[in-house]
């Protein structure tokens, strides 16, 4: 099973301190960063996956490699609650109409809050090595804990 | 809408007062700041002016300097004009924010009315503050009189907001002897004073929200100092747009300004190298030793400090038979020779001519310099000039009492 | 005003970001927590200030940005000001009517951390909030200066070990009681001013709103569990923040125009504050036997802190 989360093109395609140098001539003036491409009204209104992000937005920026642990995301279980989407440091849970939909592993540095605040039994989220195979993962899924005395 | 201020075509105005005339006319939009002698009666005039009408901004009266300029760089991060005034210690607690203002490219117009810098205290007026702020990134115009402060003034808007240049700007005048001073002076009317300095053409503002800008970002050693190149390139390539607003300036009021104003040089053996209202007596000096002793005296005043004009220096060390020079510093140099005499010198090396220099601390708070000192001073030169070296210390202090204090001779076999 | 719904976090979550990832903070660092619980409770338009700070040194970064709406830093103690300039600005052009679009909704907004707002940046911020420009001042509390290494703040409690106030065996760490920053801006008469948690993240939210929407200087004091330097878990940020709550070492409580004083968060079960303490590592040496009259002493604070409140409250002066 693979994730299917919205995004851009340009999601997390940048490692940090891997972008180009440019010269003197061609950093922008007064250290200025706009992180759209484009005039944009009313941001707030515009899903993320519809912007037109400027290479100068940490959107396009990957922290993945910070991750030593992933959290795994098992929708079978979840109750969409949004606990973990609330709590998230990291913009990395990606949640449309309600409904949770998965981790974005470009922005996620694998604190592992989530895993923390979810709420159901078992867990709808539950923390593997960052290499581990999502379906892997999903198959290893504990069972429901009974309620201790 | 503002009110029209009635103006006469002749005005009887201290720098000051010609100083907060020319925010009013160019309808700053905001001005934070904070009191301090002897520039406070600038932002209190504008201050009088928004609490009557004549301007359509914002007075911020924040907590201390540092706040004002902080202010001033979230305003004009926002997209308008911005203009505030200090002095002295009030400068030097801005001093943070004001190679942040550069380094932000955000085109605020200080205007500073020079005073010494404690300790010990001191309100009177010397360049210690000018000199603290002469690495900061702005860029530094000098007037030597009220008039020229209301001029200045109004072409320093349209310098540090042209857009090959948004950099902050500096409009310097002495404490008390300029700031204090009434003179005569000949404003423009409103709507012309208005007109020359034009709108203000708002660049990555925050208040357009339909684009982002992030501000005042971070760099490091990857990216710290091709920003820094940029900034000190649009430095240095701000002496041509300032040559164009001066000659602008001059085609509407027949006023003239250069980069390196100078007097009475074209046969000039000796000269006096000043800055601020120091300049007006040096040339007063000048014209009676001429008539008098027959010296050719003449004087030569930056006034632009920053960019300092190296080329303009040098071109008017070559296009004279100048022999000697005296380079005067009001600011207790702290180890080291004056900063103008550096300066100078550096610009004088370059050049064919290569006259004798020699400098000369004076004015420190406050003192004064008289006519007379600046004729023994230029005796002094001739001197130099008719031995062929320097004859005197290369560092002197002038107007001071007690024993003659001086440094480092030029050792001659 | 155009207003979030935080009916639920269902609601809640419908919301498009504006906090961008791959910043640089700590993985499980509460700030983030908190930033984009804010820029989430309004769709206005945002014009943001913020301090140094760990924040500002993990969100613009030359060339990246995780902001989504205008943002400036300029130093250390002096987003209070620069926001200031910025409101004034919006005011002057709205007068002049030279803003492109006068009538967009916008909120002026500063974050500060601790070591910003109640240290360095206390002139600057107690003269932003008594000239009463229309923002909202939110300090991101983790008790120390965390971005330089952890060094004491005028906020870090007694009894923390940080790197300039030592646990040693001649010290049990900081020797002063935390600064009331919270009673400080009630008393400037401020219109709203609060103490939140990012745990109760409705109550934050609601905070958040009513600062937003209430005309005048607003303050907000906010918990910051802080990974790092209070030495716990990354996973563990909204359960030490629980700790904090409940233990009552964080009331949760507003103050309306430097009076009217409510509380907004009564825990059920009030734990003891060596729950909260035991959670971290920077008190870990209170719990030797001759530090114990310390946590003794947080202990009666913190009771008579919450006795204070409970009086103001009933009082409604």
């Amino acid at each position: 099973m693979s994730q299917n989360i919205p995004g851009t093109a340009k999601k997390g395609i940048h490692e940090l301190g891997a972008e180009t140098k440019v010269g003197w001539d061609e950093v922008t003036q007064g250290v200025v960063l706009e992180p759209f491409a484009e005039p944009v009204k009313d941001v707030a209104h515009i899903r993320p996956e519809e912007r037109n992000y400027t290479d100068f937005s940490s959107y396009t920026a990957t922290v993945a490699s910070w991750r030593v642990l992933k959290p795994v995301y098992n929708s079978d279980i979840c109750i969409d609650c949004q606990n973990c989407w609330v709590w998230c440091p990291d913009t990395s849970i990606i949640s449309r109409d309600k409904q949770m939909l998965g981790i974005d592993y470009d922005h996620c540095k694998g604190c592992g809050v989530c895993v923390e605040v979810c709420p159901t039994n078992p867990k709808s989220l539950l923390m593997f090595d960052t290499n581990e195979n999502l379906d892997v993962a999903l198959s290893q899924w504990p069972e429901k804990k009974k309620k201790e005395k | 809408m503002a009110k029209k201020f009635d103006i006469n075509e002749i005005e009887v105005w201290d720098g000051n007062y010609a100083t907060s005339q020319a925010l009013r006319q160019a309808q700053v939009d905001v001005v934070a700041a904070y009191p301090i002698t002897p520039s406070t009666p600038i932002v209190e005039g504008y201050g009088s002016y928004v609490a009557n009408g004549y301007v359509d901004g914002e007075f911020v009266m924040v907590e201390s300097e540092h706040a004002a300029m902080s202010a001033c760089v979230g305003a004009a991060a926002s997209g308008g004009r911005v203009a505030t005034a200090t002095s002295s210690q009030g400068f030097a607690l801005m001093t943070e924010v004001l190679y942040q203002a550069s380094g932000m490219r955000q085109p605020i117009v200080l205007t500073v009315v020079n005073r010494a810098l404690a300790s010990p205290l001191n309100v009177r007026g010397d360049h210690a503050d000018m000199y603290l702020g002469r690495d900061a990134g702005w860029i530094n115009l000098d007037a030597f009189n009220a008039q020229e402060a209301y001029d200045l003034t109004l072409c320093a808007f349209r310098i540090g907001e042209h857009l090959d240049v948004r950099l902050p700007v500096m409009m310097h005048q002495d404490g008390f002897t300029t700031s204090h001073k009434a003179q005569k002076v000949n404003p423009l009317q409103d709507e012309v004073a208005y007109k020359f300095v034009g709108d203000y053409v708002p660049v990555d503002e925050m208040l357009d929200f339909s684009r982002a800008v992030t501000h005042g970002a971070q760099t490091e050693e990857d990216w710290h100092f091709e920003h820094k190149a940029k900034q000190h390139k649009a430095l240095m390539d701000s002496r041509t747009v300032i040559d164009a607003v001066f000659a602008d300036f001059k085609a509407l009021t027949g006023r003239e300004y250069k980069r390196v104003e100078t007097y009475l040089l074209e046969d000039a053996e000796v000269a006096i190298v000043a800055l601020g209202s120091s300049v007006e007596t040096a040339l007063l000096a000048a014209e009676e030793l001429r008539k008098e002793e027959g010296i050719k005296a003449g004087v030569i005043a930056p006034r632009v400090f920053r960019p300092f004009p190296y080329d303009l220096i040098r071109d008017v060390i070559d296009s004279s038979p100048l022999k000697a020079l005296a380079v005067m510093d009001k600011s207790s140099p702290g180890g080291a020779m004056g900063a103008l005499f550096n300066e100078i010198s550096a610009a004088a090396y370059t050049t064919q001519n290569r006259p004798l220099i020699t400098n000369f601390i004076y004015g420190l708070g406050g003192r004064d310099f008289s006519v007379e000192e600046a004729k023994r001073i230029f005796k002094e030169q001739k001197a130099h000039a008719d031995a062929g070296h320097i004859t005197t210390p290369i560092q002197q202090f002038s107007g001071l009492r007690g024993p003659k204090l001086g440094f480092f001779e030029t050792k001659r076999s | 005003m155009a207003i979030t719904s935080i009916k639920n976090l269902k609601e809640f979550s419908t919301v498009n970001e504006r906090f961008e990832g791959a910043h640089l903070l700590c993985p499980g660092c509460a700030h983030s927590m908190i930033v984009r619980e804010l820029m989430n409770a309004t769709d206005d338009n945002l014009v943001i200030s913020t301090n140094t700070g760990c924040l500002e040194v993990s969100t613009a970064v030359y060339p990246y940005t995780s902001w989504d709406t205008s943002w400036i830093h300029i130093g250390f103690e002096n987003a209070a000001s620069a926001i200031s300039g910025a409101e004034a600005m919006y005011k002057a052009r709205k007068k002049k009517g030279t803003l492109k679009d006068p009538d967009a909704p916008v909120k002026f907004v500063a974050f500060g951390g601790d070591g910003s707002s109640y240290d360095i940046g206390f002139q600057w911020l107690s003269g932003a909030i008594e000239r009463g420009h229309d923002f909202t001042y939110i300090v991101l509390d983790n008790e120390n200066y965390a971005n330089t290494g952890g060094q004491r703040s005028s906020s870090t409690p007694i009894g923390a070990h940080t790197s300039t106030a030592q646990a040693g065996s001649h010290s049990y760490g900081k020797t002063q009681k935390k600064k009331d920053i919270v009673a400080i801006m009630a008393a400037h008469g401020a219109p709203y001013v609060a103490q939140l948690a990012p745990n109760k993240w409705k109550i934050m939210a609601k905070g958040f709103q009513k600062a937003l929407d209430t005309e005048g200087a607003c303050f907000i004091n906010s918990v910051s569990p802080c990974t790092t330097e209070w030495k716990f878990d990354p996973k563990d940020t909204i359960n030490v923040a629980d700790l904090a709550t409940d233990s009552l070492m964080f009331p949760i409580y507003e103050i309306i125009e430097g009076h009217e004083l409510n509380i907004l968060y009564r825990p059920k079960n009030i734990i003891k504050v060596e729950d909260y303490l035991g959670a971290q590592g920077r008190y870990k040496h209170l719990f030797k036997p001759e530090n114990r009259h310390v946590i003794d002493r947080i202990q009666k604070d913190v009771d008579a802190k919450w006795e204070y409140l409970q009086r103001r409250e009933e009082a409604r002066v």
